[in-house]
C-alpha cells in the first residue's frame, strides 16, 4: 500500500506520525474523532484538488454538488429503499454523467478565459444548484435512518461512532484507486502529463479537452461516493455541502497543487486539531479558526520561501 | 464638445439623484439604496483587482466595519455618524497591518487568504459575545437619523459618489500607470523603479476603508448585525458579479453592472418571490459565457471599432 501511495518516509510524513503519536498520548478520544472527521475532509477534498491540480479551475460549486449528491441519495433511499452504501454505485455514475454535461455546456468555454471568469462561472453554477434544490426540496432539513450507522462503542464516558471509521478507510481507498489510475493506466499518465504541462501534452498529441472532461467526470464521481458514504450521518439541507468548499480548498492549498497524498495528511491533521480544540471546555467555538489559521500560516510560509529563492 | 458634455451629464445625473427622495416612493428609494451599497462594494473590489490582486476579503471588511460601527455606538455611546468614520479608520489600520503580510501573496493564494480572513473575523466576533452579542447578533434601538430614509439615502449616495470619484482619480492620475504595470507585468514594473508594494498597500488600505464604511452605513441603516447576515458571502459574490457583468478594470463597468443586476434582481424578486436567484445565477453564467468583457467593455470595443 505504501508503495502505491509513494509515502516514503520523508520529513512531512515523519512529522505527521510524531504528531499523531503525541496526540494519542495526550488526548486519545479527540484523536479518534479527529481521524474520522479528517477522513471525511480528505475524501471530499480529493476531487476538488484533482480538478484544481490538473484542469487549474477552482470549482466554487464543489460543496453544492455534494449537496446535490446527498439529495439524490436521499431519493434513492426513500423512493427505492436503496441502502446508502449501495447507492454509492449509482451515485458515482449519475455524478459522472452530470459532470460530462456540465463540462460540455459551460466549463469548456472558460478554460482559457482566466481565473476570474472561471470562479464566477462556478459561482453562478453554485447559485443555480442551491436555488434549484430549494425549489424542489424546500429548506427543511432531512435525515435518514439506517440501524448500522448509529452503532457505537463506549470507552470510559465517551461514545464513539463505529460507522465514521468508514470515512478514513474510504478516503485511503479512493486515494489508492486514483493513484493507480494516474500511474498505471495510459489515460492516467496522459492526465498527469496535462497537469504538468498542458501545452507540451498537446504537442505530443494528447487531447487535453478529453483529459479535462475525464478529470471532471472522475472528480464528480468521487463527490457522488462521498455523498453516499456520509448520507446516514448527515443532516441534509440546501447548504449541507457548502462549508466543505472552502475547507477542501484549504486542504488543496496546504498540500500544494497536484499533491493528492498531501490531502490525506492535511485533512487528518486538521481534523485532529479541530477535535482537540473542541475538547477543551469553553473554547469549542474557536475550532473553526483551526482550518483557516493553519491555512493562512501554511500559505504564508510557502510564499516567503518562494520569495527567498 | 465632449469636454463640456461629460461634466454636464454628470451634473444633471447627480442633481437627479440628489432630489430622488422628493419624487419617488419609499420602495423605489430603498431599491436604489441597496443598489448603491452594492455598487460601492463592487467598485472597491474592482479597484483592488486593477492591480492584479483578486481579493475575496470584501465581505470580511464589510462585516468588521458594520460591527465596529454598531458596537462603538451601542457599547460606548459614540455618535452613529462618527462611528461610520471610525469604522473606516479601523479598517484602514487593520488593512495596513494585514497588508504587510498578505500583499506578499499573488493570484489564487491571495484570494484564498483573504477569503479565509473573512471566516477568521466572523469566528472572532462569534466568540466574543460580551462585546458583539455572539451568534445571535446585536440590535440597536433606533437606526441612524431616527430612520429618516431621505437622510440615509443622501448618506449612501455620498458614499457611492465619493467611491466613484476615488476610482476616477485612480484611473486618471499617475497611480493608474503604476497599477496597470503591476497587473500586466510585475517584474517589468519592479525593474522600472516602481515601488510596487507602496502602491499595493495604499490601494489595499483605501479599498478596505471603503468596504468598512459601507458595512457601517449598511448596519446603521438596518440597526442590526449578526455573524450570519453581516458576513454573508453575498456581500462578496454579488459585487463580484456586478463588476464582471458591467466590465472589470473600469469605473463605469461596476456602476453599470450594479444598476443592471440590481434592478434585475429586484424585478425578479417581485415576479418570482421564490427561486428568483436561479435566474440571477443563469444570467451570470450566460454573461460569462457569451459576454466575457462585460457590458461596458463590449460597448467600448464596439465604439472603438466603429470609429
Amino acid at each position: 500500500m505504501l508503495n502505491v501511495l509513494h509515502l516514503r518516509l520523508n520529513k512531512t510524513f515523519l512529522i505527521f506520525l510524531v504528531f499523531l503519536v503525541v496526540i494519542a498520548i495526550w488526548k486519545p478520544i479527540p484523536l479518534i474523532y479527529g481521524l474520522q472527521r479528517g477522513g471525511l475532509y480528505s475524501l471530499i477534498g480529493l476531487p476538488l484538488a484533482l480538478i484544481l491540480g490538473i484542469v487549474g479551475i477552482l470549482n466554487l460549486a464543489h460543496g453544492d454538488f455534494l449537496t446535490l449528491g446527498l439529495y439524490i441519495g436521499y431519493i434513492f433511499f426513500t423512493q427505492l429503499g436503496l441502502d446508502p452504501l449501495i447507492s454509492v454505485f449509482p451515485l458515482f455514475i449519475i455524478m459522472f454523467l452530470l459532470a460530462i454535461g456540465i463540462y460540455q455546456i459551460s466549463i469548456k468555454y472558460v478554460l482559457k478565459a482566466g481565473e476570474l471568469n472561471q470562479l464566477l462561472l462556478t459561482f453562478g453554477i453554485s447559485m443555480v444548484i442551491i436555488e434549484l434544490i430549494k425549489i424542489i426540496w424546500t429548506t427543511r432539513p432531512r435525515n435518514i435512518y439506517t440501524p448500522y450507522a448509529s452503532s457505537s462503542i463506549t470507552i470510559s464516558n465517551f461514545s464513539i461512532g463505529i460507522y465514521e471509521f468508514l470515512y478514513p478507510i474510504m478516503a485511503i481507498g479512493v486515494l489508492i484507486l486514483l493513484q493507480l489510475f494516474l500511474k498505471k493506466t495510459l489515460l492516467g499518465q496522459a492526465t498527469r502529463a496535462v497537469g504538468q504541462n498542458p501545452k507540451g501534452a498537446e504537442i505530443v498529441g494528447i487531447d487535453t479537452n478529453k483529459v479535462y472532461l475525464i478529470v471532471f467526470a472522475i472528480a464528480f464521481g468521487i463527490i457522488g461516493i462521498a455523498a453516499g458514504i456520509m448520507l446516514p450521518r448527515t443532516s441534509i439541507f440546501p447548504l449541507s455541502g457548502n462549508a466543505y468548499t472552502l475547507k477542501s480548498f484549504a486542504l488543496a492549498a496546504m498540500a500544494g497543487l497536484g499533491n493528492l497524498n498531501g490531502i490525506l495528511i492535511g485533512g487528518i491533521t486538521l481534523g485532529v486539531v479541530e477535535a482537540v480544540v473542541q475538547s477543551i471546555p469553553g473554547y469549542s467555538g474557536w475550532s473553526d479558526l483551526v482550518f483557516f489559521g493553519v491555512l493562512i500560516i501554511v500559505i504564508l510560509i510557502r510564499a516567503y520561501r518562494g520569495s527567498e529563492s | 464638445m465632449k469636454k463640456i458634455l461629460t461634466p454636464l451629464i454628470a451634473i444633471i445625473a447627480i442633481g437627479l439623484l440628489m432630489f430622488l427622495p422628493f419624487y419617488t416612493g419609499a420602495y423605489f428609494l430603498h431599491v436604489v439604496m441597496t443598489i448603491l451599497i452594492y455598487m460601492t462594494l463592487s467598485l472597491s473590489w474592482d479597484m483592488m483587482l486593477r492591480t492584479g490582486q483578486l481579493s475575496f476579503g470584501v465581505a470580511g471588511f464589510f462585516g468588521v466595519g458594520a460591527y465596529v460601527s454598531i458596537v462603538s455606538f451601542a457599547n460606548f455611546g459614540i455618535n452613529p455618524l462618527f462611528s461610520i468614520f471610525l469604522a473606516g479608520g479601523f479598517m484602514a489600520v487593520i488593512a495596513w497591518a494585514l497588508g504587510f503580510v498578505v500583499l506578499k501573496l499573488r493570484g489564487i493564494y491571495f484570494a484564498i487568504t483573504t477569503l479565509a480572513l473573512t471566516t477568521v473575523f466572523s469566528v472572532i466576533i462569534r466568540n466574543t459575545p460580551r462585546l458583539t452579542g455572539g451568534a445571535s447578533g446585536k440590535v440597536i434601538p433606533n437606526v441612524i437619523f431616527q430612520g429618516d430614509s431621505s437622510k440615509i439615502y443622501w448618506l449612501i449616495l455620498t458614499l457611492a459618489l465619493s467611491t466613484i470619484l476615488i476610482s476616477e482619480i485612480f484611473s486618471r492620475t499617475r497611480i493608474h500607470f503604476a497599477i496597470n504595470s503591476i497587473r500586466t507585468d510585475e517584474i517589468v514594473a519592479k525593474s522600472t523603479g516602481i515601488n510596487i508594494f507602496k502602491y499595493l498597500i495604499i490601494i489595499f488600505i483605501i479599498t478596505a476603508a471603503i468596504q468598512g464604511v459601507t458595512g457601517a452605513v449598511y448596519s446603521q441603516q438596518y440597526g442590526f448585525v449578526s455573524p450570519e447576515t453581516t458576513f454573508s458571502l453575498d456581500f462578496l459574490l454579488l459585487p463580484m458579479a456586478m463588476a464582471l457583468v458591467g466590465g472589470i478594470y473600469s469605473t463605469w463597468g461596476p456602476v453599470i453592472g450594479a444598476i443592471v443586476l440590481g434592478f434585475a434582481s429586484e424585478y425578479l424578486k417581485l415576479i418570482m418571490p421564490y427561486g428568483h436567484l436561479i435566474i440571477y445565477g443563469i444570467i451570470i453564467i450566460l454573461i460569462i459565457l457569451f459576454l466575457p468583457k462585460g457590458i461596458f467593455g463590449s460597448l467600448k470595443n464596439k465604439i472603438q471599432s466603429s470609429k
